[in-house]
């Protein structure tokens, strides 16, 4: 199943938090897709896959938001 | 008269029922409680034993003329404008307003239960944070573990305030060489915002506090005194302190308006229910994309009391939770949706604000404080001060909606 998580304005607590909350209502196999504003969320979004064993399938920049596209691998 | 029907009598709903014109909107409160309570207190009273009243009447908080009614609400039919309380009670309304606030659900963790029972927290309620004095003064030395048990919980600072106030009162008692505080949390680092973060892992590493990042609290080994997480970590305790899962409201709604938290969908500039034009969500209940605060809440509500009465208004994401850091010093959380944290130093003064506003909350939530509000505000800019603190902090993208 593809998630769509808007997390575009958030500064406090931030986009990482709204990335943990859908990752704990995924499954195996889900793709959650990220928006968010924050450019802190690129570096966090990468240590966050590493550390959880889930893939980044994709990071863009478009004009008005950050696109995450993450593939739960582990749960 | 136009009927305004606001669910739940905390900070949002009160501020906005006092915010509204009583000559034009016939304005009921409802609250499944008679007292409302000033929570920022309850690290006070977990962490110092504070024993001050924090509470006050509901019907005592609002103007005269606001209907006060003391009932829980059960369902709400937003097509047909209709609230369903207990006994078959029906609530017919004009404009809504759920501002019914967080509710703590320790039994999605397997094991939480029992320590929500026995050890006690300090989010859920006054009780509970008397049970974890208790456990806090009778503690004698081991593994404290302390953090949240999910990502999202109200006033993302409290989990932080919470631990370095035990740190001070460990250090006081002369317990602090004799106990180990762990710090978990699921985020990368100890505070979720960067610039914030600046401050609080410095401070957290001189009081000698680790960090566990990337800890989702998964289960509660009660028999063998460990926590788990998602990640496949553990950590072993003698007394653990878990914030529990923070969820949104059990109100049944006939329409499709929740996420699978319980928080309801609304836009983030006018609080309403996405689909509808008379109904709103109001502080910690809502999914906007900003902190789950009093103050928050107070704002929202000042920007909904506008829209029912045909004033424009938006709101900007503007949150400033005072943060206790111990030790006597605070600092303020400054953000908006188009601007980052600021990297705001702690001071003495600071913390003296966040002790006033403890005094005048209650005067506030009746509207008398406005005037001071605005200029704080004003005075606070999250623009302004980006400018003047923020000076490794790379500018936002634009989130305005296209
Ligand atoms: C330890 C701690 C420290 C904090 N510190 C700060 C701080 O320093 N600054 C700050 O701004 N914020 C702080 N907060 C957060 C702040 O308390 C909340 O964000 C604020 O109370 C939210 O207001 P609300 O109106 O959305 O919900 P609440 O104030 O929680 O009110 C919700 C109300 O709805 C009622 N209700 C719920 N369900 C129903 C129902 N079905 N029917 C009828 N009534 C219902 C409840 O009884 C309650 O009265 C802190 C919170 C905690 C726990």
């Amino acid at each position: 199943m593809e998630k769509l998580v808007d997390s575009r304005g958030s500064a406090c607590p931030g986009p990482i938090t709204d990335l943990s909350k859908a990752y704990r209502n995924s499954q195996v196999g889900d793709i959650i897709v990220l928006w968010a504003t924050d450019q802190g969320v690129k570096a966090d979004a990468q240590a966050w896959a590493k550390r959880t064993g889930n893939e980044i399938l994709e990071m863009k920049e478009e004009p008005d938001k950050i696109v995450i596209k993450i593939r739960i691998n582990k749960r | 008269m136009e009927k305004v029907l606001i669910v739940g009598g905390g900070a949002g709903g009160l501020i906005l029922a006092n915010s509204l014109d009583l000559d034009q909107y016939d304005v009921t409160v409802v609250d499944k409680e008679a007292e409302h309570y000033y929570q920022p207190w309850y690290l006070y009273v977990a962490f110092k034993g504070s024993k001050r009243k924090i509470s006050r009447p509901i019907s005592k908080l609002l103007k005269p003329g606001i209907r006060f009614v003391r009932d829980t609400i059960k369902e709400i039919d937003l097509d047909n404008k209709k609230a369903y309380g207990s006994y078959e009670v029906i609530y017919p309304y004009d404009h809504i307003i759920v501002a019914t606030g967080t509710s703590p659900d320790p039994n999605v963790i397997p094991g939480l239960s029992q320590i929500y029972n026995q050890v006690g927290d300090f989010h859920s309620n006054l009780q509970n944070s008397r049970k974890l004095w208790n456990s806090v003064k009778n503690f004698k030395g081991g593994n404290i573990v302390f953090g949240m048990a999910s990502p999202v919980c109200k006033c993302p600072p409290s989990p932080i305030e919470g631990v370095l106030l035990l740190e001070e009162y460990l250090n006081k008692k002369g317990l602090r060489s004799k106990t180990k505080i762990t710090y978990f949390t699921p985020y990368p680092r100890a505070y979720p915002a960067e610039p914030m973060n600046r401050i609080v892992e410095p401070m957290l590493k001189e009081r000698g506090i680790e960090v566990m990042p990337f800890f989702d609290l998964d289960m509660v080994d009660t028999e063998n005194r460990k926590i788990k997480s998602i990640e496949g970590d553990e950590l072993n305790y003698d007394l653990p302190i878990i914030i529990p899962p923070c969820k949104g409201t059990k109100i049944k709604f006939r329409q499709d308006v929740k996420d699978e938290d319980g928080f309801i969908k609304a836009d983030k500039y006018t609080m309403r229910i996405k689909g509808y034009d008379d109904a709103y969500a109001v502080g910690d209940v809502n999914n906007l994309p900003t902190s789950k605060t009093g103050v928050t809440a107070h704002l929202e509500a000042k920007v909904v009391a506008n829209l029912i009465q045909g004033i424009y208004d938006k709101f900007t994401g503007r949150i400033n939770c005072p943060f206790d850091m111990g030790y006597g010093k605070a600092t303020f959380v400054i953000a908006d949706y188009e601007n980052p944290v600021v990297e705001y130093p702690p001071s003495r003064t600071k913390h003296f604000m966040k002790m006033s506003m403890a005094r005048i909350y209650w005067l506030t939530l009746k509207g008398y404080m406005d005037p001071v509000f605005d200029f704080y505000f004003e005075f606070t800019n999250p623009r302004k001060l980006n400018e003047k603190y923020n000076k490794t902090n790379p500018p936002k993208a634009s989130s305005q909606p296209q």
